[in-house]
């Protein structure tokens, strides 16, 4: 497999290390994200935009590499698509970070957000752990090792970030104490939660889309 | 594999009373998809327990008795093993061998149940630890 993709080329062995880089920014970006909630810090929220912008550029290079010849035709698509789906993850991660500083500085912090201030931190580990396993299923892919097993782990992780998810609503909707007085503030409660969870469903997609390369190349 | 109880304990723990009936055991099962319910003490010097699928299965459906009229404090299984949050994982396995049981209870330190480890939990955490090698 690794000999039909690569073809030995140096065009290739670029493009495969720009986009370990890539992942390895995303990993960074949920790691970021974790920290931020852990430390409910404002500043640090902008490193995620930041991450963003270094995987943006990054992207362009990646699939510049591609189109410049990396890689045989039919399998250029499916790479650029497999970049596209994790960008998907940046954005979520983006608009979390956005909304927490809301969350920060208004009233929802109080309460509203303490209240399952828990379930976010698990989802935005799990997110972590997650983005870990991305990593070793894009290098099982010049391996040969098993991308069936990180799969699994993938999807049994992103089962876990639905169970919490459902929790997490449930106390939302439960909370007597907590206080939504506006649309605004429901607005920015519902972007910041869906966007947490988000991620997860885009790295299970990464995972799966890597799976079908993995099957399609053997 | 070098984990203790509360890195993979599940902190979802569904109750029920020992005077509910069996029926309202299977509705929250159902409902929940879940295979456990902790039963709840009925005083002071009473322990927790719990009832499973198979103990609705066995003592109640197989034997054609009527799951609205048997008390779930008749068929739950007591007491309930509980082991700290600081055990070790392969402590954890062990007594599920020696005991034959598909999860374990885990209490803090004022001996509050707080979380459960099932065979689930265990076979989740060893999948995704050898991913991650």
């Amino acid at each position: 497999m690794l000999e039909k993709l690569l073809g030995g080329g140096k065009l290739e062995k670029k493009a495969i290390t720009k986009i370990q880089e890539y992942l390895k920014t995303l990993c960074a970006a949920t790691e970021c994200l974790k920290e931020t909630l852990l430390q409910e810090s404002f500043e640090q929220t902008y490193c995620i935009e930041n991450l963003e912008r270094e995987a943006d550029s990054l992207k362009r290079e990646i699939i510049g590499i591609i189109y410049e010849g990396a890689f045989l035709p039919y399998i250029r698509p499916n790479l650029c698509n497999f970049i596209e789906i994790i960008e998907k993850a940046f954005d979520h991660m983006k608009v979390c970070a956005f909304e927490y500083r809301y969350i920060l500085n208004s009233d929802l912090y109080g309460l509203t957000y303490k209240n399952i201030e828990e379930e976010c931190l698990r989802i935005a580990h799990i997110n972590v752990e997650m983005c870990q396993i991305l990593i070793k299923s894009f290098e099982a892919l010049w391996t040969k090792d098993n991308i069936r097993e990180r799969n699994l782990a993938i999807r049994i992780l992103e089962k876990k970030v639905d169970e919490i998810k459902l929790e997490l609503i449930e106390k939302i909707r439960n909370c007597n104490l907590c206080k939504i007085t506006n649309y605004w503030e429901g607005k920015i409660m519902s972007d910041f939660v869906d966007a947490l969870v988000s991620v997860s469903d885009v790295i299970e997609d990464a995972s799966d889309y890597l799976y079908l390369l993995d099957l399609s190349l053997r | 594999m070098g984990k203790v109880a509360k890195d993979i304990m599940n902190k979802k723990l569904e109750t029920i009373s020992a005077d509910a009936t069996v029926y309202d055991a299977i509705e929250r099962l159902i409902d929940k998809r879940i295979r456990s319910l902790l039963v709840l003490p009925k005083n002071h010097d009473d322990s927790y327990g719990v009832v499973t699928v198979r103990n609705i299965i066995f003592k109640v459906l197989a034997k054609n008795l009527d799951p609205h009229k048997i008390k779930i404090g008749d068929i739950a299984s007591k007491p309930v093993l509980c082991v700290s949050q600081d055990t070790p994982l392969e402590k954890i396995l062990e007594i599920m061998n020696s005991h034959n049981i598909a999860r374990v209870f885990i209490t803090d330190e004022n001996k509050k149940i707080i979380g459960v480890v099932s065979f689930f939990d265990v076979l989740y955490n060893v999948l995704i630890e050898q991913a991650k090698k």
